[in-house]
């Protein structure tokens, strides 16, 4: 299996402070992979790095195979929406378009004008007077335009109204479906993520807690409740995401790869939304947390 | 790239080009009447010693001559403060308003790498820089040629005025010749070095503009006067102390004899023995109480006291090593800091 990213041991420190320390993850290619953790997780770290704005301290990272931002060529295969979707306010639309342009020598004119012709875009118009909506999707058109291998967005719509995001998510699944290549994009909401990934990946603290593909990640996480028992008296093929307990009753959100069959529980099926909090707000575990890979099933 | 930095380049270029316009449009105007003035003036056609009257009286009346001191005045102002403006307004915000906006994600993440998009950047800007400077320098050289010229029959005059100035003088030197050139490239490379450490461009800036004008005063007073040690020389006879190439209460030289366009770094009266005399012997005072005793006047009183004047100075056929030396730093300078740049946006530190 080849991997759009994949990164061991990866850390990058500012002065004294780590802003990812020891990461290791290997992403899947052809995915729509959503990345989410809480803030200052090193989402965005993590992204710099894989599009070559960032080289790490320590530990390595790869992108389509090779290192990052390793002369024109690799920059060319990834395209990149950084964080509030910066452009230049005073260069027009159109001169936008002329920069990728220039600057990219794979451009794909014809998609760039057509998108911009589609969103309704003056190309006269000063890209500082841009909604942020306009703004994302121009700075989305200049990352597809290049025509990459893979697509890196980073909280692209993080900022944006939610009928902005609707539309920049649906531009998203349109180039998606259009042209099958590999996005990975980070978010801190849930949501936003559910409607556009098919594979996930949870980061605290910059230890990947879980990521697998969204389809078998809802089915091998099962919410337990029935009468008050302890954690250690699960079946072993159970793993304790997240418990809760009253006097009379417990509640645990476990993941199994076989069905559960005990009587004594009512089982009931996870959200996404459910999982992400539940892997986000799981304790720290030494031992767990510095397992080197995670499994990638598929 | 090359088009990219031009497209982000445009609106400066065109407010320095449009500035460039309004000078020359000045010099224009009165260049010629300046010109006509210097061929009607008695230095036409002089002969032997006269020219060099002839040339300070036409010096002389130009000070009063509206608005020749003040467009000269303007166009050195323009000269020494051109790199400045050029490191602050070009330099400073090339690489800090793209931290400050966030666009060096954007700019950095095409594909091109970034130590190309730098070179190409700090490449044309910094010749357009450097261009505009020594524009400006040699529209003024041409406009000042009759003044240039007159100073060359009959040295600087009057002095303390704008025409009194050597060409080793501080502001002539500074922009004339080729030093417009380093200053203004170093100027520019100040600027953006600065954007990079500070990465906002209104305070890099301001500190550009506080860095840029404390080495244009550090070089002047502390290294140029090293580069080439200066000459020594000293004077006696009756002839100096009388002409008016002296200042009588400082008893300091305002020329070296034979040398009018010398720059003199230091000067002062000695005694027979070679000590310094810091005032003239109360017997050679026109107002002496002993006066009776008093030869006929100062210069040939203080002559036959064994008085001589020691000047050290710079002779003006150093110039251009001065201009090349001068230039050769600044230049380096800049590529010094230039190099800065591009270990400052290496990926490792950002």
């Amino acid at each position: 299996m080849s991997f759009v990213i994949e990164a061991s041991g990866l850390s990058k420190q500012y002065g004294r402070r780590w802003a990812l320390r020891d990461c290791a993850l290997a992403i899947p290619e052809g995915k729509v992979v959503g990345l989410v953790g809480p803030n200052g997780a090193g989402k965005t770290t993590l992204l710099h790095l894989a599009v070559g704005l960032l080289a790490p301290t320590s530990g390595s990272i790869r992108v389509l195979g090779a290192s990052p931002a390793d002369g024109p060529a690799q920059l060319g295969r990834v395209g990149f929406v950084a964080q509030d979707t910066p452009v230049y306010t005073r260069l027009s639309v159109g001169r936008h378009l002329r920069m990728g342009a220039w600057l990219n020598p794979n451009w794909d004119k014809e998609t760039a004008e057509g998108r911009i012709e589609q969103l309704g875009l003056d190309p006269r118009q000063r890209a500082g007077t841009l909604s942020g909506g306009q703004r994302a999707q121009l700075a989305l058109t200049l990352a597809i335009a290049k025509r990459p291998e893979c697509l890196v967005l980073d909280e692209p719509v993080a900022s944006l109204d939610p009928v902005a995001r609707r539309d920049f998510l649906s531009s998203l699944m349109e180039i998606v479906a259009a042209q099958g290549i590999s996005v990975v994009l980070s978010s801190h909401l849930v949501a936003d993520l559910e409607r556009v990934c098919d594979y996930l990946v949870v980061l605290v603290a910059s230890k990947v807690q879980v990521a697998g593909e969204v389809s078998e990640l809802l089915s091998s996480h099962h919410r337990l409740s029935g009468a008050r028992r302890d954690a250690g008296s699960l079946p072993a093929n159970q793993e304790v995401i997240e418990e809760s307990h009253t006097d009379r009753q417990s509640t645990f959100l476990v993941r199994t790869s076989d069905p559960v069959h005990d009587p004594a529980w009512t089982v009931r099926p996870v959200t996404l939304d459910d999982l992400v909090i539940a892997y986000m707000s799981r304790p720290a575990d030494p031992e767990r947390t510095h397992r080197p890979q995670l499994k990638v099933t598929s | 790239m090359i088009r990219f930095t031009w497209l982000q380049f445009r609106v400066q270029a065109g407010v320095a080009l449009a500035a460039l316009a309004a000078f020359a449009a000045v010099l224009m105007v009165t260049g010629p009447h300046l010109a006509s003035l210097y061929a009607g003036s008695a230095i036409t056609g002089c002969r032997g010693g006269s020219c060099a009257n002839a040339a300070n009286t036409f010096l002389s009346r130009l000070t009063t001559t509206s608005p020749y001191p003040t467009v000269y005045e303007l166009g050195i102002a323009l000269v020494l403060i051109a790199p400045a403006i050029t490191g602050i307004f070009w330099g400073a915000p090339l690489i800090a308003r793209e931290f400050e906006a966030g666009t060096h994600r954007l700019a950095w993440t095409q594909s091109i790498t970034r130590t190309q998009w730098l070179a190409v950047k700090l490449a044309l800007t910094c010749l357009a820089a450097m261009a505009v400077t020594e524009t400006l320098s040699l529209m003024l050289a041409w406009w000042a040629d009759p003044i240039s010229k007159a100073i060359g029959i009959g040295g600087p005059y009057p002095p303390g005025s704008v025409f009194g100035q050597v060409r080793l003088g501080s502001f002539i030197f500074a922009t004339s010749g080729i030093t417009p050139l380093g200053y203004a490239a170093f100027g520019f490379a100040l600027g953006t070095a600065t954007g990079t450490f500070i990465r906002r461009a209104v305070p890099a800036m301001a500190v550009t503009l506080a860095i840029f004008a404390a080495v244009q005063v550090a070089i002047p007073l502390w290294v140029r006067p090293h580069l080439i040690p200066p000459n020594r020389t000293v004077v006696s006879g009756p002839s100096f102390f009388q002409a008016a190439s002296m200042s009588v209460g400082t008893l300091t030289a305002t020329t070296v004899p034979g040398q009018t366009e010398a720059l003199i770094v230091s000067s002062g009266a000695i005694n027979a023995s070679g000590q310094p005399v810091s005032t003239i012997p109360v017997a050679c005072l026109s107002d002496s109480p002993v006066k009776a005793n008093a030869p006929p006047d100062l210069g040939t009183c203080m002559a036959s006291r064994g008085i001589r004047e020691a000047i050290t100075y710079q002779p003006a056929s150093r110039y251009w090593p001065f201009q090349w030396l001068e230039t050769g730093i600044f230049l380096a300078l800049a590529l010094a800091l230039a190099g800065t740049c591009f270990w400052r946006l290496g990926r490792r530190r950002n």
